[in-house]
């Protein structure tokens, strides 16, 4: 029976819910010290001085480094995404000279244990001298707001402005011009297990093992390689010079590079990086240092990372901290333990979706919508994240704006601005508030028409009829583009009559229903122009590569260079591998996060890449594989090789099943000295185009009325990932991600007060939905195949979150406006709920929620 | 999150945790741990010496007098009473709050004393004890004492409680057989603290009120009784609209603030509508009709 398409249960489980998971917390080297950051209490400041005279005779502690010690040791982590326009400021691993927010680390304390470290930290006496404080977009747009970064202009670090179609026609010639300005707040991107990293010093060698519970295994082993440790210019000059084997494996490997990704780099300009270097020159000069001690260390470090507890994009980064341990540990020749705390975590373990959008539409009476024009501004945070934050949330938001409708023209501004917050990092679905705020403006636009939410959508949309199509910001659409399609499906699925008696029931007890919908498409992986529409070239780092092996005893064993914190790769990798294999679930072991044995990748898991990309990679190195135990197999059966058959791991010619052999057999007859008899290293950057994920989420709301609290007695989606490999998990993702947006509009935010200090950093603060909030999430599939496309997986790890905050806010907007209600707002908690209905008036002295 | 050094002592004896008290500096009661070890974990909370009455055996009990009135030691915890039939039948407004405390795990080592010491105004119990009046005695190597409940909150997390005295039990008075109660509160989440909640009671006879209790929590620094809406109450006929006017009252009087969870207008506003809730509830779960 062919496992794919089947909810097989997760493998992972037994080995999770008994407690017997390993994670970076588990780690614990012979003689480990445990570090504790010094952090900030400022949220701007200059720093006069730091004394750990008193803090350094604690006991237990073995040394404490202020940031200018780490920094002399380490390079300041230089841009990876450059836009033109975008200037990215370099960051240190502990700050040194000025602090820019609340939590900003500039000290370490390393000591023999985390309560001792803890201790000592609080006596580290750091002078502050402190400067105006930029708590939010609109002070730092003010000229005379005080500077974060010096080398950016005022705190803006990114203005940019695209137009696609002939604007300023179809605004002057559409019937009317519909414009509205809509706010997102901050949240927190947050796993159960918060960040953590074990650098672990082999006494002998000075090899590093990194365990870190990190999303870019890869990304996290050349961060710290080029980062952490600095070296002299001259011993790396020296070294490249004498050794010959590293100069020609890196010119190998460079090559390689350049002749795989020929067409991506012939796309890319330089303008982002002009822009960068006429900014802040030493980005030249670090990038060459940089390159030098790369290329002249022979001894990179190992990353290991096993379990991990959730990440949602905040891990998928290098932090800071990740440098000034690893410099530590160098510098010390002893291994080191961090392991972020919630306080922590909730101040800078990843900030997102801060946003302004100002937005306007041309559309003709009869509905048709024209043109759209988009003005957005994000609260950035103080920092940049590594390697990707807000820049590239905009830079997809950009892309995607337009969604699944037929606009004729479309502009769009964009701007970072620098505040004194936590780091902006991606979020599940980083680009959602484009969703966010194209559907709810859709639904002004609607009730402005006096149409339903329904028939604008319908109107407007791309249908099967129209593909191949592009969207106006390039990328091609095809069949996968189903969004329409769930769209109608989802109609089907209202119940109008229940409706109508549940809202007359509802307006007789004090309460209101509403009915809200969102649609969208995402790119999961998304064509191949799509990556170019984002930033031409950035393509070049779609690839995925797996490797599955026989042993000489005949298991099976696939490495993958995904890293999985919570999506099941370790089930649905197998379901792949095993079909392919013709053997059961259990004859498939999945290697993940250990970058000695698994392939590159540079991305890692994120951007729904693991079914697509990291599926088909898997999916063709085992059907290779296969292949080649087939061929072993048919000349040790005397059989031709199109005559063999696989099934539960007996290998025999077709209808001669008794005369079978098994996999140990046939691997047991190859001669190796590896252990490996058969195996195949497989790069895939997926399919081609097509890769569209899509799906419309319908939100019913029931609202009290006189509490202002918000029940969701209906919640259902109705999803399209293209052919499923486990219905169950599918269900999953999207419920999870749910669940975030309902987290998001009801629930959470991360609040800071007038001097940019955090108010929310315990859980008593910031409110994370708990099962009881959650309701019941119905999910629907459909399954449009592409045309003419063998591996046509689709991820559906975002899409969840992307489409609910739309849904839940146009339901309650829906079942308030006959109160007279506008909901600009994305954060809904019970007392905006109540000044909406216009049943509270706002509070005179603001400030609270 | 790991709490500054303290030193830890486990005293097998109430004369010996009141000898202890009596000696040591900064030192703080540990009993359930559900408040005291998470502000230390914070490094909110700085003891210098930690006292675990947890062998205190002779604080573990929960006992209906004779005359009805209900005696709650200090180690017995919220779920103790949430799970107990006789508190229900005797300690209505105590065995309705019970379960509006955080989660169950929190509840089975939260102590009911615990609460009441500890004095978080938006916590259930405390209004509980104010609501009726409950009695508490607090014993030091000094003294024995009863203090009302009315006389007990001083303000933010602060109590008449001295630094070496023990709250040794919390005593609920006989409920009246005419006497209708009902805890309500509206919290962000399940298991939240109330952004504002409710512990009232009426005394109903001959379908008049002739006493009421409004005791609010998360409104003030201290739960608060407002005497102004209970004067409405008094002498009505328990309806809707003398709810109603109740609540109007209490929302007047009541002085909130803005917090990140809710407003000031939303928590006076709540405040009328849990007193209308709060007392629709009383009344209609005794069957006297409204
Ligand atoms: C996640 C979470 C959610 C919670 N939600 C709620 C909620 O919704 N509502 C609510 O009311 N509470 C809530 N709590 C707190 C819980 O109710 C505690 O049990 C209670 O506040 C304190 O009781 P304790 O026995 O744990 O006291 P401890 O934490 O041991 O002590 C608290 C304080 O009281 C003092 N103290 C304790 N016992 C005595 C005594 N016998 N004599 C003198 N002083 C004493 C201690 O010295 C300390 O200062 C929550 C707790 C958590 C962790």
């Amino acid at each position: 029976m062919r496992l794919v398409g089947q909810s097989v249960k997760r493998v992972e489980d037994d080995r999770l819910l008994r407690g017997t998971g390993r994670y970076v917390a588990d780690v614990n080297p012979p003689g480990v010290l445990h570090a504790v950051f010094v952090r900030s209490t400022f949220a701007h400041a200059r720093i006069v001085s730091i004394d750990a005279a008193a803090a350094g005779r604690s006991p237990g502690v073995v040394r404490i480094y202020t940031g200018a010690e780490i920094n002399a040791m380490s390079y300041p982590m230089l841009p990876m995404l450059m836009l033109p326009d975008l200037y990215t400021p370099l960051v240190k691993a502990l700050s040194d000279d000025k602090v820019r927010m609340v939590g900003d680390p500039v000290a370490v304390v390393l000591a023999n244990s985390r309560a001792e470290a803890e201790d000592a930290a609080e006596l580290v006496e750091v002078e502050y001298d402190p400067l105006d404080a930029v708590p939010d977009i609109a002070t730092g747009l003010r000229s005379d707001s005080a500077q974060l970064w010096e080398k950016a202009d005022g705190n803006v670090l990114y203005d940019h402005a695209d137009t696609f179609g002939e604007v300023d026609a179809v605004f002057a010639s559409a019937d009317r011009v519909i414009t509205e300005r809509f706010s997102s707040h901050r949240q927190s991107n947050q796993p159960i297990e918060t960040r953590g990293t074990v650098i672990e010093v082999d006494p002998v060698t000075g090899h590093l093992t990194v365990h870190g519970a990190t999303q870019t295994s890869h990304m996290l082993r050349w961060g710290i390689a080029a980062y952490a440790g600095k070296r002299r210019i001259r011993e790396s000059l020296k070294s490249l010079a004498t050794k010959k084997e590293r100069r020609a494996a890196f010119l190998t490997a460079a090559k390689k590079f350049t002749t795989d990704n020929a067409d991506a780099l012939k796309q890319s300009d330089n303008a982002g990086a002009a822009h960068q270097i006429k900014r802040d020159k030493s980005t030249l000069l670090h990038m060459n240092r940089m390159g030098l001690e790369l290329l002249g260390q022979e001894d990179f470090p190992t990353v290991v990372a096993q379990d991990i507890g959730g990440g949602f994009g905040a891990k998928g980064a290098v932090a800071r901290e990740d440098i000034a341990l690893a410099t530590a540990a160098i510098d010390l020749g002893r291994s080191v333990k961090w392991i972020e705390d919630r306080i922590e975590n909730l101040t800078d373990g990843g900030h997102a979706r801060e946003e302004d959008i100002e937005i306007s539409i041309a559309v003709d009476d009869d509905g048709t919508m024209r043109g759209m024009k988009v003005d957005l501004v994000i609260d950035h945070g103080a920092y940049p994240a590594w390697p990707i934050g807000a820049s590239l949330a905009s830079a997809i938001m950009k892309v995607m704006f337009p969604g699944a409708y037929r606009f004729e023209a479309f502009s769009m501004r964009s701007r970072l601005v620098a505040t004194n917050k936590g780091k902006y990092v991606a979020y599940r679905g980083p680009w959602a508030n484009e969703t966010w705020a194209r559907e709810r403006i859709i639904d002004v636009v609607a009730r402005e028409l006096r149409m339903s939410p329904a028939e604008i959508r319908l109107k407007n949309m791309y249908g099967p009829e129209d593909m191949p199509a592009a969207m106006l910001t390039g990328p091609t659409l095809d069949e996968t583009m189903s969004t329409r399609a769930t769209l109608e499906r989802a109609i089907e699925l209202i119940d109008r009559d229940e409706l109508a008696s549940l809202k007359a029931d509802a307006e007789a007890n004090g309460r209101r229903l509403g009915l809200g919908l969102a649609c969208y498409h995402e790119a999961a992986p998304g064509p191949p122009n799509y990556n170019d529409a984002i930033s031409p070239g950035s393509g070049a780092l779609s690839n995925e590569t797996a490797r599955t092996v026989v042993e000489s005893d005949g298991s099976i064993i696939a490495y993958t260079s995904q890293m999985p914190h919570g999506q099941s790769h370790e089930t649905t990798y197998a379901q792949v591998v095993a079909d392919e294999m013709g053997v059961g679930i259990d004859d498939v072991k999945l290697v993940w996060g250990n970058t000695d044995k698994t392939p590159f990748s540079a991305l890692g898991t994120g951007g729904s890449r693991g079914g697509p990309l990291g599926g088909g990679a898997i999916k063709y190195a085992s059907r290779e594989v296969r292949r080649l135990v087939a061929e072993k197999a048919a000349s040790m059966l005397e059989a031709s090789v199109d005559d063999i058959e696989i099934v539960d791991g007996n290998i025999h010619v077709a209808g001669v099943p008794s005369r079978g052999l098994t996999y140990g057999e046939v691997a047991g007859a190859v001669a190796t000295l590896d252990g490996e008899a058969f195996s195949h290293n497989q790069d895939y950057r997926g399919k081609g185009d097509g890769g569209w994920s899509c799906a419309t989420h319908v939100c019913m709301v029931d609202i009290d009325l006189e509490t202002g609290t918000v029940q969701i007695p209906r919640y259902f989606v109705v999803e399209d990932c293209g052919p499923i490999i486990n219905p169950a998990i599918v269900d999953g993702q999207v419920r999870g991600g749910v669940a975030q947006g309902i987290g998001a509009v009801l629930y959470e935010s991360a609040v800071f007060d007038t001097e940019a200090n955090p108010q929310t950093t315990t859980y008593m603060d910031y409110l994370m939905p708990s099962a009881t909030e959650i309701p019941e999430i119905e999910v629907h599939h459909l399954e449009t195949l592409s045309p003419g496309g063998e591996n046509d997986f689709r991820g559906v790890g975002e899409g969840g979150m992307i489409g609910a905050p739309a849904a839940i806010t146009n339901a309650i907007e829906h079942a308030l406006a006959p109160l007279g209600a506008k909901v600009t707002d994305q954060y809904l908690p019970p007392t905006k709920i109540l000044e909406l209905a216009g049943i509270i008036d706002p509070d005179r002295s603001s400030g609270s929620s | 999150m790991k709490a500054p050094p303290f030193e830890y002592h486990r005293p097998s004896s109430l004369d010996e945790a009141l000898g202890l008290l009596a000696e040591l500096d900064e030192a703080k009661i540990l009993a359930g741990g559900q408040s005291l070890l998470p502000l230390m974990s914070l490094r909110l909370g700085r003891p210098e010496h930690v006292v675990d009455i947890g062998d205190l055996g002779i604080l573990d009990s929960l006992v209906v007098e004779p005359d009805g009135s209900v005696r709650v030691g200090a180690l017995v915890t919220h779920r103790q009473v949430e799970t107990s039939a006789e508190v229900a039948a005797h300690a209505p407004l105590l065995h309705a709050a019970a379960p509006m405390i955080g989660h169950r795990p929190i509840r089975t080592r939260g102590t009911v004393c615990g609460s009441i010491a500890h004095a978080d105004p938006a916590a259930e119990m405390p209004a509980v004890a104010l609501a009726c009046n409950a009695a508490i005695t607090a014993v030091s190597s000094r003294a024995a004492r009863e203090i009302a409940a009315a006389d007990f909150f001083e303000g933010y997390l602060q109590t008449v409680i001295e630094p070496d005295e023990i709250v040794t039990r919390v005593q609920f008075g006989p409920w009246p057989r005419h006497r209708r109660g009902a805890v309500v509160e509206q919290s962000r989440r399940s298991g939240d603290y109330a952004i504002i909640g409710l512990a009232c009671w009426l005394d109903i006879e001959d379908n008049t009120i002739t006493d009421a209790a409004l005791s609010f929590f998360g409104v003030s620094d201290t739960p608060i009784r407002v005497a102004e809406a209970e004067d409405v109450l008094r002498g009505q006929a328990p309806t809707q609209s003398t709810f109603s006017a109740a609540g109007r009252t209490a929302a007047g009087v009541l002085r909130p603030t803005s917090d990140i969870h809710a407003s000031a207008n939303y928590r006076r506003h709540l405040a009328a509508v849990l007193t209308e809730r709060g007392l629709a509830k009383a009344t209609a779960e005794s069957g006297e009709t409204r």
